[in-house]
């Protein structure tokens, strides 16, 4: 009788195989669908898949996207700030952490401030606004000063490349992004 | 090529017993990278995952509706509890670390790392995202099989003698596919954007002031320059997606993508990202090397004066 060579990584007996097969589907399973779910390729192929596979990507935090800097990287310095306007009619002005303003260690540790702040002034991102005013509010309210009004300003300054490519910085803008009037149960 | 000789590489590839090490050494930096953000989020546990956070476990619902893996979404919403909730993750981040009940502390710390996740996905950066999803296949890994409280709890036992047994390496391919497809898609979505192909890309990055970190010569701004780190951003990124899986050329790629990682965690200020990113090159490194690598090691600790044999 001629001998097989044995194959490498095979299973032999049967509660393996049974292992090998059940692994096997796991693994084809999630490279087809976190290929389709990452790379950007408009087939409707791709989409169905993607849309049949997000319910288990979103339930199991599978769900991923790679862009960094990517289409476009950012053009312009932004912060956001807030102005608060108390119930004696004073008012006063709160910045998110801007790193460029931070030691290297406090960058460390506020880093989260930045993006959160990156992703406040986006539309899709709405929802966040009123959150967000509320938190500030909290944030620079005492019983005896209260707050009555909070308005979040998104400020941006265009980074404009130059021939040369010497970087001058252009003057800041702003716009009002949300205004919230603070209600006595926000403060709780 | 044959079905059959397909089905062989396919075999080979996943299945073909190697040592555990790159895998257990991943585990080691893996744990203490999720340590480390643990850490810097620390004083901010509550701001972001409290009762009264920035955003409202009501609002993420809205904003990211369906169901989730997410413990926040059980645990009762108080400010001891989410503090336990985090002890717990920082504990069990740690057991991981050294390996003790590994495979249930990979469990426990994916489920965590999940659920702050889940319970707000607009403070988070790439490297967060790519512990989680590596997170997820660790859990499958053969991640105490070496380097661990687990594996000397064996040993003692008499279950597993000194020698490192081979394991069936899938789960660490899987992490593998991850770090490359990170890198193509990455690519893919650049070719996208103009400033990329017309070597712009880097000017502005260079110039976002909340990422500037340390000074850059001003050479390194100079136009050409700028086009050539651009374009080399774009060979890079296809390379580590792509060619890394060639075998004679892995070793270069890696180095190359140490350089690119390393020069970025000196310009940008996007703490932690460049470590979870690297984390994950160890995964591409010969068991054989890293053996050769911890022999030469100890050879040198030996024949130290300082540690006389």
């Amino acid at each position: 009788m001629r001998n097989r060579p044995k194959q490498v990584g095979r299973p032999t007996n049967a509660l393996t195989k049974a292992k090998y097969i059940t692994i096997n589907a796991f693994l084809v399973f999630h490279i087809l669908a976190i290929a389709c779910w990452c790379l950007p390729i408009d087939s409707p192929l791709i989409t169905l898949c993607k849309d049949r596979v997000r319910p288990y990507f979103l339930w199991s935090g599978l769900f991923q996207s790679w862009d960094m800097f990517s289409p476009l990287p950012k053009s312009a310095n932004t912060y956001v700030e807030a102005t608060i306007v108390y119930k004696d009619g004073s008012r006063t002005t709160w910045t998110f952490p801007r790193m460029d303003q931070l030691s290297l260690t406090e960058r460390y540790f506020k880093e989260r401030y930045r993006k959160f702040a990156e992703n406040l002034p986006l539309d899709q991102n709405d929802a966040l606004l009123p959150d967000a005013a509320r938190y500030i509010a909290r944030l620079n309210s005492t019983p005896s000063h209260p707050a009555r009004t909070v308005m979040l300003i998104q400020k941006w300054s265009f980074i404009v490349p130059r021939a040369d490519g010497s970087y001058v910085p252009e003057p800041w803008s702003q716009h009002i992004l949300y205004g919230y009037g603070v209600k006595p149960e926000d403060l709780q | 090529m044959k079905l059959r000789s397909l089905i062989e590489a396919w075999n080979a590839f996943f299945f073909a017993p190697q040592s555990p090490l790159p895998i257990v050494l991943f585990r080691i930096i893996y744990g203490l990278l999720v340590i480390a953000t643990l850490t810097l989020l620390r004083p901010d546990w509550l701001a972001w995952y409290g009762p009264h956070a920035w955003v409202s476990l009501s609002t993420m619902h809205t904003l990211e509706p369906g169901t989730r893996l997410n413990l926040f979404a059980v645990i009762p919403q108080t400010d001891a509890w989410i503090n336990a909730f985090f002890w717990i993750f920082l504990g069990s981040a740690i057991l991981l670390t050294i390996g003790f009940l590994t495979r249930l502390n990979s469990l426990l710390v994916f489920l965590c790392l999940a659920s702050i996740h889940q319970r707000n996905v607009y403070i988070l950066h790439a490297g967060d995202t790519f512990l989680r999803v590596a997170g997820f296949f660790l859990i499958f890994a053969p991640a105490g099989a070496a380097l661990s409280i687990d594996r000397r709890i064996r040993i003692r036992r008499g279950k597993e003698d000194a020698s490192i047994q081979p394991r069936s390496p899938w789960a660490q391919r899987m992490i593998q596919f991850e770090l490359a497809l990170m890198y193509f898609a990455t690519f893919c979505v650049k070719l996208k954007g103009a400033p990329w192909l017309q070597g712009t890309a880097t000017y502005y990055i260079l110039h976002l002031d909340e990422f500037k970190r340390f000074p850059i010569p001003s050479w390194f701004l100079h136009p050409l320059m700028l086009k050539l780190e651009s374009w080399t951003a774009l060979v890079l990124e296809f390379s580590l997606g792509v060619l890394i899986w060639v075998k004679e050329l892995r070793y270069i790629i890696l180095t190359l993508g140490l350089l690119f990682h390393l020069s970025l965690e000196y310009a940008l200020n996007i703490p932690l990202f460049q470590w979870d990113i690297l984390s994950a090159y160890i995964l591409f490194i010969d068991p054989a090397d890293i053996t050769r690598a911890w022999d030469w090691l100890r050879t040198r600790r030996v024949a130290s004066p300082s540690h006389p044999a």
